[in-house]
């Protein structure tokens, strides 16, 4: 290195691109270790990284400088498995190549700026993973065809209430509630037979199944805060869909 | 299941992940290739259908659609998780979750235990399949780079 780094600024990238990570749904650890090689590599050895899911706090104490510390807050996440490929990417060069701030600041940006795909294709694959895990599940070809359409009200109602940041557990109660709002009219316009099958193919979309085994994951590998926080949050999610479609389907039961 | 059933649920498992790629803003390539994991996670979940039971087989079929995530991340220098979170989803208790809380807010203390521990069970068997294999991927490429270097210096 053959100018002085500006300190403040080596934490405030490496802290964004962490921050991302965690923001696109990347591992605990991924995140950690991003940071820390990436601080690393600009010659500060002393370097703490401490991540939850929904905090990043970063302290670095580079041997000619005072100890700076960053604190990170999540409000939202999601999984975008494309930026968290090319957000790992990044870091693999920042390490390997140590480019300037602007050049690394140049490309988070283009990451973080790719548009998600548009609403209509959001729509198809929330209806077309419906589609298949009702079939999946062994529910007939009739069942995968009205599913469709509550794979679709998912997304939409999904969209709509996000637009009003709105909380996500009144967001999953009104989608599974949609959701077996619909099955139950298919069933009884006797278009399909199986209320249950096509409740359960739409609701993959929203069941923390992923969540919970990720979870198990980070416990596993140490990040015990971070694995009970996502627990917690599965737990949440997996309450709110059964508190929507179970409304739903007790009114069913008793009319 | 016989022969016929269970193709077309590996091939409905191939269209739900494939979704899913989409639903998880995957681009290019991987929008084929990641469906494949659920793919393979059901077929050997099947083919060990004569164990008996559903824990040891999701054990299994973990174990299996890892080693193609940490086979799929190395070729693409692209993180395994990717490739995981996609290709477990046909065996991730997704239904037995929404069980188990159906059960718990209609009140069914009996059922709701026995599915929550079930549920438990599951998501618990999947993580030790994930674990050990990448543990050992990860062992293996150390030990490898580890005798590289070694020969490496030997020559210079």
């Amino acid at each position: 290195m053959e100018k002085c780094v500006d300190y403040q600024e080596l934490l405030d990238v490496a802290t964004k691109v962490g921050f991302h990570l965690l923001e696109n749904g990347a591992e605990i650890y991924r995140v950690e270790d991003s940071i820390r090689r990436i601080v690393m590599a600009y010659g500060v050895p002393e370097v703490d990284v401490f991540a939850v899911p929904t905090t990043i706090i970063v302290t670095i104490n580079p041997p000619d400088a005072n100890t700076l510390t960053k604190t990170k807050r999540l409000y939202t996440r999601s999984t975008d498995l494309d930026r968290i490929y090319k957000l790992n990417d990044l870091s693999f060069d920042i390490v390997e190549q140590k480019p300037s701030f602007e050049e690394i600041e140049r490309r988070l940006g283009a990451i973080v700026g790719r548009p998600d795909y548009n609403l209509l294709i959001q729509v198809f694959a929330y209806a077309l993973a419906a589609f298949g895990f009702t079939l999946f599940f062994g529910g007939t070809l009739r069942d995968a065809l009205c599913s469709l359409s509550l794979g679709a009200a998912i997304r939409l109602i999904g969209r709509g209430l996000e637009m009003f940041h709105t909380n996500s557990f009144f967001i999953n109660t009104l989608c599974s509630g949609a959701t077996a709002l619909l099955a139950v009219f298919w069933y009884e316009l006797g278009a399909a037979p199986h209320i249950d099958l096509m409740i359960i193919g739409a609701i993959m979309n929203l069941v923390p199944g992923v969540a919970l085994t990720n979870s198990m994951r980070d416990i596993i590998a140490g990040d015990l805060l971070a694995g009970l926080a996502k627990l917690v949050e599965a737990l949440l999610t997996a309450t709110a869909i059964a508190l929507g479609a179970g409304f739903v389907l007790s009114l069913h039961r008793l009319f | 299941m016989n022969m016929g059933e269970m193709l077309l649920a590996i091939l409905f498992s191939y269209v739900a992940c494939l979704a899913f790629t989409l639903i998880y803003n995957m681009r290019g390539r991987f929008i084929w290739l990641a469906p494949l994991g659920g793919a393979i996670s059901w077929c050997v979940y099947n083919l060990f259908a004569f164990i008996g039971s559903d824990i040891v087989q999701n054990f299994i079929a973990a174990m299996a659609v890892t080693v193609y995530s940490e086979t799929l991340a190395r070729l693409n220098k692209a993180p395994a998780t990717m490739f995981l979170i996609v290709g477990l989803l046909p065996l991730v208790p997704g239904a037995g979750i929404y069980y188990t809380m159906d059960y718990c807010i209609s009140g069914n203390q009996i059922a709701f235990q026995q599915s929550l521990v079930h549920t438990l069970a599951v998501a618990g068997a999947l993580t030790l399949g994930i674990v050990l294999v990448s543990s050992l991927y990860r062992l293996w490429f150390q030990l490898r780079f580890h005798h590289r270097k070694k020969r490496q210096a030997k020559g210079g």
